[in-house]
């Protein structure tokens, strides 16, 4: 399938994700979302530790955070500020679709970051500036967590590995000046290989089949139902 | 009339003293020009004046004149100048745009607006010119360091420059894939202006040298006559040969043993070492063989998955990208994260940066940079001592300075130095343990 067919479909049901409110069609969602991502080896890991332990603390907050349902399936304290901690079935049935919905987001952003073609996605798009840069932000991500791995090994191989989530934290300042420096490096290679001259040409791309047509069809007819029945 | 010429260059950055001084030169077609100097001499500078990068791109102050098959730098936008001169950089990672090898080398012919039709086969002639036809297909993030830098020459020479610039190119390549690169790339078809660190690799094929220092030339001649003129004052770039006798072997401060080790695929199977307190031991191989994966063994970096690893005493690793050593803002309280101010700033002397104690590290040059590296890992005084490829980027004279300074530590420690740098390794290490691909 075409990257921009792909692109789509997972876009697709990104946004059909987020209009329904069923729990089975999100879990069907995330369940093959999983599947696809898992394809990708021992790069996904980030992604899935980062989007599922995210959906995790949402499901687990959201009812402490709600006061909705008349089902109640535990009583608990009343917590100053929070008020009762009482859970109802509305509430659970509520925080699962909030997680699920999350974590089908999530693994949609994973699917596309890690199993697409970006630069035959750049290659379709028309809007090349922006979208170049949305294909250099993605391409850029492992180097960006290399980056983030190499700072704290060269702290060890030092001997002060940084310590815990504050000690990790102190981290970030010189990450992001690190990143900024990377990117001036590449804007420099880029000026230097013509960016930004006028006249650009395009590599050729194959023509669209059948399976990608029927895909972009697909995605738009899930977004309907998404909007119309689900 | 010549291709490139500089005329009464003088530039400075923003907020930077002169990096070129009044530099003069004229490059003819079709000649192999090697550009020697130690670090921040100039060397990069003039190959970013000759790509129209200085003053575009950096600023700064810029008088004189250059010109690049007939067209002003200061008129034409190094966009504009793309295609006719070509450059490639030190680190692959910093110039790569694209995801897939094949895109990458459109890329610039993509941008100077090439017909569609002749992209593909322009690509593939560059990849197979190059000897890397079969990566077509990978993602760049799969390559490593060593075909990266194969990928960058590829999309160089894919756009046929007049003009190609080589700015340290084959820093990261061992010296099979350094030779073999330098045949691709000086093969003589393209005016060439080169910046190496590792001068023997080039000579060979350079028709010409120029000798930068503080930003002015001090030598601009023939290959032969220049030769001699670096044997009489500056020997150090011509790699003397090294007089030291093995010394008598100390304790044992690491033993590994039999060990095996995987990423996503095997890296190391059987291997062992043995260092001793008081010898200077090299690791060579090729790119790929597992050195850095040893070394990160020995210094307990990694755990063996086989076999076993002892160590007597403290461990420090310095890793090949001094960009990982820049996380304060200032040059001693960096060095003192492993130790006190006081011992930071014997480790800052000891390297050749006293007066850089209250300079931010992100402010250094590489070569600077790559010192300062060194100092954090210095300052510990540690038993095991694991340098990866610490001459990346250094001048002949500054590798000198380094292999007499390990030579002088030598006996408070075991040092394991992790290199592809074969003359630095002759000068350095007592023994050299060789890794198969």
């Amino acid at each position: 399938m075409r990257p921009a067919a792909a692109a789509l479909v997972l876009a697709g049901i990104a946004v059909t994700a987020l209009l329904t409110g069923r729990l089975v069609v999100l879990g069907v969602f995330v369940a093959v979302l999983l599947a696809l991502a898992v394809r990708a080896g021992r790069r996904a890991a980030p992604y899935l530790w980062g989007t599922l332990s995210s959906a995790l603390l949402v499901f687990a907050l959201w009812p402490l955070l709600q006061t909705t349902g008349y089902h109640v399936l535990w009583s608990g304290p009343t917590v100053p500020v929070l008020g009762p901690l009482d859970l109802t079935s509305e509430e659970l049935h509520g925080a699962g679709r909030v997680a699920l919905q999350l974590a089908a987001v999530g693994l949609a952003f994973a699917v596309y970051a890690l199993l697409l073609d970006h630069d035959r996605l750049l290659a379709a798009a028309t809007g090349r500036r922006s979208v170049l840069a949305a294909a250099l932000a993605t391409r850029l991500l492992p180097t960006f967590e290399r980056d983030a791995r190499g700072l704290v090994e060269a702290l060890r191989g030092r001997g002060v590995a940084p310590d815990g989530l504050r000690g990790h934290a102190a981290l970030l300042s010189p990450l992001l000046a690190g990143s900024l420096e990377r990117g001036l490096n590449l804007a420099e290679a880029m000026e230097a290989r013509g960016f930004g001259r006028p006249g650009r040409t395009r590599a050729p791309a194959p023509p669209w089949r059948a399976l990608d047509v029927a895909a972009v069809a697909g995605a738009a007819a899930l977004v309907l139902a998404g909007i119309a029945w689900l | 009339m010549a291709l490139a010429s500089v005329s009464g260059l003088t530039f400075a950055y923003p907020e930077g003293g002169e990096a070129l001084a009044g530099v003069s030169l004229a490059v003819e077609q079709g000649e192999i020009v090697l550009l020697l100097g130690a670090s921040g001499s100039g060397k990069s500078t003039l190959l970013r004046a000759f790509a129209g990068l200085v003053p575009w791109f950096h600023g700064g102050r810029f008088e004189g004149r250059v010109e690049v098959a007939g067209r002003d730098t200061r008129r034409a936008r190094p966009a504009e100048l793309a295609g006719t001169v070509a450059s490639v950089f030190q680190d692959p990672e910093d110039q790569i745009v694209l995801a897939h090898v094949e895109a990458e080398v459109a890329f610039g012919l993509e941008n100077v607006g090439t017909a569609p039709a002749a992209i593909g086969p322009a690509v593939r002639a560059a990849l197979a010119a190059v000897g890397i036809e079969h990566l077509a297909g990978r993602r760049v993030t799969e390559l490593s360091g060593g075909e990266l830098q194969r990928v960058c020459l590829a999309s160089a020479l894919a756009l046929e420059p007049e003009l190609l610039l080589l700015d340290e190119p084959t820093s990261q390549l061992d010296p099979a894939g350094a030779d073999a690169f330098l045949a691709r790339a000086l093969d003589g078809r393209t005016t060439t202006i080169v910046s190496e660190q590792r001068p023997a690799s080039v000579l060979p094929y350079a028709t010409r040298v120029v000798f930068l220092e503080q930003g002015r030339i001090v030598l601009d001649a023939p290959r032969d006559e220049a030769v001699a003129w670096l044997e009489a004052h500056r020997p150090a770039w011509l790699s003397p040969p090294s007089d030291r006798r093995l010394p008598a072997p100390g304790e044992t401060v690491c033993r590994v043993d039999d060990v095996s080790f995987a990423y996503d695929r095997p890296v190391l199977s059987g291997a062992s070492l043995e260092l001793h307190r008081g010898e200077v031991v090299a690791l060579t191989g090729p790119n790929g063989s597992g050195k850095t994966t040893l070394a990160k063994l020995a210094a307990g970096l990694l755990a063996p998955q086989g076999g076993h690893v002892e160590r007597r005493g403290s461990a420090t690793y310095l890793l090949q990208d001094p960009g990982r050593y820049l996380v304060r803002e200032r040059g001693d309280e960096e060095v003192a994260l492993g130790a006190d101010l006081a011992r930071a700033a014997q480790a800052l002397r000891d390297v050749g940066l006293a007066g850089y104690e209250a300079r931010h590290p992100r402010d250094l040059s590489s070569g600077e940079r790559e010192r300062l590296a060194l100092a954090t890992v210095l300052v510990t005084h540690p038993d095991l001592l694991v340098l990866d490829e610490p001459t990346r980027g250094v001048d002949p004279q500054r590798k000198v300075e380094l292999a007499e300074l390990l030579r002088g530590q030598a006996r408070e420690r075991a040092t394991l130095v992790v290199t592809h740098d074969r003359v630095f390794a002759r000068d350095v290490a007592d023994r050299e343990v060789a890794l198969a691909a």
